[in-house]
């Protein structure tokens, strides 16, 4: 393509994408263009735009230097109920000024454009904008993650719709400087809202994704965000409860049914947020998976009721000698077992009760058990295994995430390696290899009802998978960034995710389409939580801050302050739902009020963002340990919680 | 991935030259990443691209061609770094590693550096010259066959899994597991500025938030449980837990001793004692000093060792009631009931050492602890002549051929000053080595046989100290008659130890104080000798059993029978013991065991210190009078003192002290050594 015609090419093309077919066959006649290059008209967006501006007065670095100035001086001088709105666009039209002056090749001009108003740029953003220096001349803004992502992507804000005619008339009266109208035309998207204009707080709580805020649209769909109903809990507690009894005093069983009476009141209440059971396809419960689940009920029965008044016991299991090695822990659901994932590609499974980790017998011994014998689970295991801690070999890179299935017989494992592994805990050998993931896979999750599990990783997608599937069932695309955390809704019908773009996002594991973006977080969020009851997500940031979500709208309702100075690697909920754990690097583990959280939350039942201003009163107890950074929480099904990190030597 | 690198030569040369970049590069970014600070634009510059140009041999790199190597490997390098970062993030770490770069140029499709695998983080060395400015990382030469030849390596610990308590509803019990309550440094500012306390929870709380009305409230409810650091009351735990710890310590039970000492030395929670625990052990030192109870005093300053041990305590609060007692238990000039035969210069030494551990850990240029415990020593090396210049009136009066300081004690002084240095020894112990001699040649040709004992021990130990600070000091002719003339008595033995030294190379190469400590012997109480016959020994129980000892016993070995052998006596009496109707004034009741004539007097103390027998003779007789708690009622005068032993009521025995107070005495207690007589 010759110089001279690429600007027409261009111009070809715009007409073309905004179907002017008689000015497009004019001009072609005009220019005596063969058909060849008129076929390929391709230009990527970037060299269009920047082609079709090249004749505008943006070749004069100087005017973008005073248009943002200008566009700073409007927005300080608006009135106070615009202000805050209007703020949030400095931010784009900050960053688009900047790649254009570097796309018209004023590399000093744009370093120097950077230094003056980057630093008054908001805080959560000076990561990105560090990022974003380093992209300093033409040829690089092309292989470069995040300035792609600014020139393909539309910025997300909010106005309400004074505001925007306060931007519009301001714009109306710089008609000679057309480049921040440019900008906003190409890219930024504005959603407009009616209602008065939102306070400092209501803005600060949702802004600071990479695309600015999630807009209203993406949010309006219904998330049933309830329980499902457990229909196997009617049959199977009853011979449990009664065995039970007979070891109780006499006095004591009434009380017991009282109390389990309780938890059946509940269920059998049809919740209108739940989604029906066969929403999804559900696996079967076998034999063994009935029993698991009938200890669990039995378990749970025995629950302490927790509260700021009776805070939980932490047992806390410190590695020692691991260095830097171990990177992530799970703890199994009924907490007999301890999986560690280490650096160096390998796993460990410990068992934390008396019970030893047996592995099966060999195919030629299995033969010989009576398959019929009632106790046909016990004769299969090897008798002389005596093992407290069993290592699994298998990845060749740093396991980022091990994760028990509820009902303990596999443990996934996702690595570097890019692959996501199933292990067999009584095998203790590894059954599936799931390739699929592109490179280095930083989550994976089970679904609370097995069979199902999530995966998320560096290339931008969280996958959904079917232990019995090589390929995945979904996958999830539209994040912007890693996705680092993922999480199953305790419904297993959605799954959130969180990624390095500051979004946490809710997917519907059904259609596979996104039904809640969540922006908010001024951090990269490391760690999801769902409470028991399904309607609340807790995600914990790269910056120790913690926000807890409502998924009936998709708005933050609380922001716990950052008290944690390192970032938020664990959360997790009691399993009655009324405290809040977090772990963090900085060897701490608080406590939270989370009753008082929600109560707060639904007390003030409105369509507004409610932002809790004084998130102090929601700390409880910090607990500190010595330099042992948290990797795992783990709330038992007694309400007892467990820790697990590393010790890093005194220093 | 660098089209820039079309200006070299080879692709060979482009994947060196890219090796460097990376590896002084990536090290380079990191310490930048981790100032954290607001720099947009850091970059390499031409020159540092025509330096890593040279090392992989392209000779003249041009101006255009570095800048724009230096722009793109830059870029490339920032690129890296931040992709490296997630890997971090998702390691759960917070430093960069090197495997963390690995990954990231995996991602990258580049293959991993290999080799720079490195636990630490490289040191930037810095080198100008010739106009140049240079940072680079040292490479050392590696000798293959050295590390061929080297013994393998230790095989690195088994990851192991732990559990332990973090917290009980909600409370966190202070077991070693967990992080003290009260850091040091807390638990320093509250010793320096009280006040701060009741600021700190507001400042701390409103670190960058508004404090409100709620954030009070929850304020109000965690203060309850910060526990306090002053705090005059223990718990019922605590008070148990002082009381088995105390016994402990002091009790008969060596294995109950160890794990005493072990939870002291480890134990995270114990300031609130810290108080009790250090006027327990003044306490008792200066008790059992004048009882010269030996064992005890050991099992003291074991004591004392376990608390500096305690990395979780700041102590320096607590120094001026441990400096006392340490130092008298260095230069006392009787620590034992037999001089003789006890090995009290072990305690010397042990405790020597402890003080030598406490000038390293607390010296500060404020408190000028080392130099005050120095001079202290120093004083007790300075001959008569200076001591009568420096000292009172009292002491020129008392300044007689036996109230010289002793011996025993100039050994110890010798030894606190050995420990604090080979520089301290030259300054203090070497003017003073020829009248030390002389001391030691008059008490070794004398007759006293504890003294002769005690002036061997001095001498060996001077020998000991002094050899390797005369050898880095003096040139290798050793001549016999220099060291006569310059060190008088002692110059001999110096000599021939000093020529011995230099012939064996590996001997005394270091300072003559690591020499003393690897040759004491284990801090054990030496049981009584079994050598000694019963005869001499009236009532001889075991030292370690803590029994009080009464016993005129001259030793064995003494030379001289026609001396009076010095008689010791410790009477232990109670308050109400209406059978014993010894004359006495006040409600003091006590017992006498004594053929000799005996002044006793008693004030309306519990105890005292009654010295008897003629006038002007050499052993004056002993004895000491210990007051129990009244509770203690009908002690036999050989049962064992309770009231030293046990740690509540050896608070009591604190009026053996109260001399000045307590009425005219004939003499001055010779037993006090309370080393006022050196300050």
């Amino acid at each position: 393509m010759g110089d001279k015609s690429t600007p027409l090419l261009a111009v070809l093309q715009l007409l073309r994408k905004y179907d002017l077919k008689g000015t497009e066959e004019i001009l072609r006649k005009e220019a005596n263009l063969g058909d060849a290059e008129y076929e390929n008209l391709d230009l990527p967006e970037v060299e269009l735009a920047s082609i079709l501006t090249a004749h505008h007065t943006e070749s004069d670095p100087y005017s973008y230097e005073f248009a943002y100035d200008s566009l700073k001086k409007f927005v300080e001088n608006s009135l106070d109920i615009y202000k805050y709105e209007l703020s949030t666009f400095l931010y784009p039209v900050f960053v688009h000024m900047y790649l254009i002056l570097i796309l018209y090749d004023h590399n000093e001009h744009a370093k120097k454009f950077m230094e003056k108003f980057g630093p008054e740029q908001e805080d959560y953003y000076q990561e990105d904008l560090k990022r974003l220096a380093v992209v300093e001349n033409k040829d690089q803004i092309k292989g470069n993650e995040l300035a792609e992502v600014y020139n393909t992507n539309k910025f997300q804000v909010q106005l309400s719709r004074d505001a925007s005619t306060q931007l519009k008339r301001y714009l109306h009266e710089q008609k000679s400087s057309p480049v921040i109208i440019n900008i906003i035309n190409n890219h930024i998207q504005i959603d407009i809202h009616d209602g008065p204009g939102r306070t400092q707080a209501q803005v600060k709580a949702t802004v600071g994704g990479l695309l600015g805020e999630a807009s209203r649209n993406d949010n309006r769909s219904k998330v049933f965000y309830g329980l499902l109903k457990e229909p196997d809990i009617q049959v199977l507690p009853a011979p449990i409860e009664d065995e039970d009894e007979a070891d109780e005093t006499p006095d004591k069983p009434k009380k017991k049914k009282a109390k389990k009476d309780n938890i059946f009141m509940k269920k059998p209440k049809s919740d209108p947020n739940a989604p029906p059971n066969d929403r999804i396809p559900l696996p079967e419960l076998k034999e063994t998976d009935k029993i698991e689940k009938g200890k669990a009920l039995r378990e749970a029965s025995k629950r302490v009721q927790l509260g700021p008044d009776s805070l939980p016991s932490i047992c806390f299991y410190t590695l020692l000698n691991s260095g830097q090695t171990a990177v992530c822990a799970d703890i199994c659901d009924d907490s007999t077992l301890l999986a560690v994932g280490f650096n160096n590609s390998s796993i460990k499974v410990w068992t934390l009760t008396t019970v030893r980790l047996r592995g099966m017998k060999s195919a030629e011994k299995l033969q010989d058990i009576d398959r019929e014998a009632g106790d046909v689970l016990v004769r299969m295991m090897e008798e002389k295994d005596r093992d407290t801690c069993r290592t699994l070999f298998g990845h060749s890179g740093p396991v980022y995430k091990v994760a028990f299935d509820p009902f303990k017989t596999m443990l996934l494992s996702c690595s570097e390696d890019s692959t996501v592994r199933l292990w067999s805990l009584q095998c203790w050998t590894c059954l599936v290899v799931y390739r699929g993931h592109v490179w280095p896979v930083w989550d994976v999750r089970w679904s609370p009802y097995g069979y199902y599990f999530a995966s998320g990783g560096h290339d931008h997608t969280a996958r959904l998978w079917a232990t019995d599937h090589h390929q995945p069932l979904r996958i999830f695309a539209g994040h912007h960034s890693d996705v680092d955390c993922i999480q199953f809704h305790p419904n297993s019908n959605y799954i959130a995710t969180g990624s390095s773009d500051r979004t946490v996002r809710l997917w519907d594991c059904l259609t596979g389409t996104q039904v809640r973006i969540m922006t908010g977080h001024k951090s990269t969020p490391f760690a999801l939580a769902f409470s028991a009851c399904g309607r609340w997500l807790a995600s914990g940031a790269g910056n120790g801050e913690i926000v807890v979500w409502d998924m009936s709208t998709g708005l933050p309702t609380a922001t716990l302050p950052p008290m944690h100075s390192a970032p938020v690697h664990a959360l997790a909920f009691s399993r009655d739902g009324t405290i809040l754990s977090s772990g963090a690097l900085d060897s701490t583990i608080k406590l939270w009020d989370f009753s008082l959280i929600s109560d707060e939350s639904s007390s003030e039942e409105s369509g507004m963002t409610n932002v809790t201003q004084k998130e102090e009163k929601f700390l409880l107890r910090s607990f500190a340990t010595k330099n042992s950074p948290i990797k795992n929480l783990h709330f038992t099904r007694r309400n007892l919680l467990l820790a697990v990190g590393s010790y890093e030597g005194s220093s | 991935m660098l089209k820039c690198f079309g200006l070299s030569q080879s692709p060979a040369v482009d994947v060196d030259l890219f090796n460097s970049f990376i590896s002084y590069g990536v090290l380079q970014k990191i310490k930048k990443m981790s100032d954290a600070d607001l720099a947009y634009s850091s970059s390499f510059t031409v020159d540092s691209m025509k330096v890593i140009a040279e090392s992989v041999g392209i000779g003249s790199l041009g101006d255009d061609a570095a800048k724009e190597l230096a722009d793109d490997v830059t870029y490339r390098l920032k690129v890296i770094v931040q992709d490296a970062m997630k890997f971090m993030h998702h390691s759960k770490r917070q430093k960069l590693s090197i495997t963390d770069i690995d990954h990231a140029l995996k991602v990258k499709n580049i293959e991993a550096q290999y080799g720079f695998i490195q636990p630490d983080s490289l040191p930037f060395r810095f080198a100008s010259g010739g106009g140049r400015e240079l940072h680079f990382i040292e490479e050392k030469e590696i000798d293959l066959s050295e590390i061929l030849s080297a013994p393998p390596p230790k095989i690195p610990l088994d990851v192991s899994l732990r559990a332990h308590w973090l917290s009980v509803d909600g409370v966190q019990p202070t077991v070693p597991e967990n992080p003290p309550p009260l850091s040091k440094e807390s638990q320093k500012l509250e010793s320096v500025d009280p006040i701060t306390k009741l600021s700190k929870p507001a400042t701390k709380d409103a670190v960058g938030k508004p404090v409100c009305g709620k954030a009070a409230r929850l304020k109000a409810s965690e203060s309850v449980h910060v526990k306090q650091l002053a705090t005059h009351e223990l718990s019922v735990e605590q008070q148990l837990y002082y009381k088995e710890i105390t016994e402990a310590c002091v009790g008969s039970d060596e294995g109950r001793r160890a794990e005493a000492l072990q939870s002291l030395a480890c134990d995270p929670g114990l300031h609130e004692m810290l108080p009790r625990m250090c006027t327990f052990i003044s306490e008792g030192v200066k008790v059992n000093v004048v009882q010269n109870n030996l064992a005890l005093l050991i099992y003291l300053m074991r004591m004392v060792k376990a608390i500096l041990d305690n990395q979780s305590l700041y102590l320096e609060k607590y120094l001026h009631e441990m400096i006392p007692s340490v130092s008298t238990c260095i230069v006392s000039r009787q620590l034992c009931v037999r001089p003789e035969v006890d090995n009290h210069w072990a305690l010397r030494d042990f405790a020597a050492r402890l003080m030598a551990q406490i000038c390293k850990t607390f010296n500060t240029s404020t408190n000028n602890l080392q130099t005050r415990v120095t001079r202290l020593f120093a004083k007790a090396l300075q001959c008569p002549s200076q001591t009568n210049n420096e000292s009172g009136p009292s002491m020129v009066a008392s300044m007689k051929e036996s109230e010289k300081t002793p011996l025993a004690s100039l050994y110890g002084a010798v030894q606190g000053l050995a420990e604090l240095g080979p520089e301290v020894v030259k300054v203090f112990i070497l003017p003073r080595v020829r009248w030390l001699g002389e001391r030691v040649e008059g008490a070794l040709s004398g007759i006293g046989g504890a003294d002769r004992l005690a002036a061997g021990n001095l001498k060996h130990q001077l020998l000991k100290v002094l050899a390797p600070v005369v050898r880095q000091l003096r040139q290798p002719p050793d001549l016999p008659d220099d060291y006569k003339r310059e060190y008088g008595y002692l110059g001999p033995s110096l000599q021939q130890m000093v020529s011995k030294q230099r012939t064996s190379p590996t001997g005394g190469s270091g300072g003559g104080a690591v020499a003393v400590v690897a040759c004491t012997p284990p801090l054990l109480p030496a049981p009584a000798p079994a050598a000694a016959p019963a005869a001499h020994a009236k009532a001889v129980e075991s030292v370690a059993s803590r029994n009080v000892v009464i016993t005129a016993s001259p030793t064995p070995q003494s030379p001289a029978p026609s001396t009076p052998p010095p008689q010791k006596f410790v009477i232990v009496a109670s308050q109400q013991k209406p059978q014993q109707t010894q004359p006495a004034s006040g409600a003091g009741h006590i017992v006498v065991h004594t053929s000799q004539p005996t002044i006793v007097r008693s004030q309306n103390v519990q105890s005292m210190v009654v010295t008897s027998g003629p006038a002007g003779a050499q052993q004056p007789q002993k004895m000491v009078v210990v007051g129990v708690h009244p509770s203690h009622q009908g002690l036999q005068a050989s049962s064992s003192v309770t009231g030293v032993s046990q740690a509540p009521v050896s608070v009591l025995a604190k009026s053996v002290f109260a001399r000045s107070g307590s009425g005219p005495q004939p003499q001055p207690p010779p037993e006090l050594d309370d080393l006022s007589h050196l300050a």
